[in-house]
């Protein structure tokens, strides 16, 4: 059975890159347009991985992060961040959120493919 | 200090501070459109690009195709490059979705500037207002105490300006980024 991955991002286009890239390589994919969003769709479907972005209106990434790491059923699903943010600084705050790993933009399909699938198989 | 000194003494601060806010905001605003137009070219480059070879590569396989279909047999060549064609045109369509990802970092370069336009567009607002209420009668004293007031708005917004506008998008190129698993 396909996986299911959680794509939070507020850029519609983006959304709709990572939504094509992970399709094409036989996932299910989710769209959430901020971190609400991508909390509420977490709370009504399991899903395998989060892939969130940074800078978000509403609820930003890092605030998402450790929302769903307060649920039980998110306590260890792999999240990662897939952000435009490069610095040390932000790096260390996702990973004290809980994050598993962190993809700077732009994002190239096949690598983003073969962490996914190093990451959840 | 004399009155005249001291007068003196906040309008050069006022003048000084005005003009250090508005050059700091200005040369931001400089950097992040040039940072922005050269994103922006080098995404349409890179589109162009990638658009020509999938035109190229589709046509190619056209051509192989009508081929087949007119009963002519494709030589062991033209199979084998029948066979790589998919992997290439996965290639460019790969390469045009991180180009096309200068929209996701060219608006935040935008929102950033856009909120420093504004936040100056205020900052000049409370000095005009300061202004309005300064009468050509008004004794150096109110003067003082009025320079001394807009001085101290003005400190603020710019405190408060510069809080909104942490740089989030520090890359000069379309260059898939780093990835860096915990």
């Amino acid at each position: 059975m396909a996986k299911t991955i959680l794509a939070v991002d507020d850029s519609s286009s983006l959304r709709q890159m990572v939504a094509f890239s992970l399709k094409a390589a036989g996932y299910n994919v989710i769209e959430a347009v901020d971190g609400q969003d991508g909390l509420d769709k977490a709370r009504q479907q399991a899903v395998d991985l989060v892939l969130t972005d940074q800078n978000m209106p509403r609820m930003d990434g890092l605030q998402l992060i450790k929302l769903l790491r307060g649920l039980p059923d998110y306590a260890k699903t792999p999240i990662l961040m897939l952000t435009t943010e490069s610095s040390d600084e932000m790096k260390q705050k996702g990973r004290a959120a809980g994050a598993n790993g962190w993809l700077v933009k732009p994002f190239d399909p096949q690598r983003l493919i073969e962490v996914v699938k190093k990451v959840i198989g | 200090m004399t009155r005249k000194k001291i007068l003196g003494s906040h309008v050069k601060r006022l003048l000084s501070g005005v003009s250090a806010h508005g050059g700091r905001h200005l040369t931001e605003v400089e950097t992040d459109l040039l940072q922005t137009e050269r994103l922006l070219l080098e995404a349409v480059e890179r589109l162009t690009t990638s658009f020509m070879a999938i035109h190229q590569s589709v046509e190619a396989r056209q051509r192989s195709i009508d081929l087949l279909l007119s009963g002519g047999t494709p030589s062991a060549e033209d199979s084998a490059r029948l066979t790589a064609m998919s992997g290439e045109v996965q290639q460019h369509v790969n390469s045009a979705i991180t180009s096309m990802q200068f929209q996701d970092m060219t608006s935040q370069l935008i929102d950033r500037t856009l909120k420093r336009v504004t936040g100056l567009r205020d900052f000049l607002g409370t000095l005009g207002a300061h202004g309005d209420d300064l009468m050509p009668e008004s004794g150096s004293d109110e003067i003082v105490e009025r320079l001394g007031k807009v001085s101290m708005a003005l400190a603020v917004q710019s405190l408060e300006l510069r809080s909104v506008l942490r740089k989030s998008v520090n890359q000069q190129h379309l260059d898939s980024g780093d990835i860096e698993l915990f």
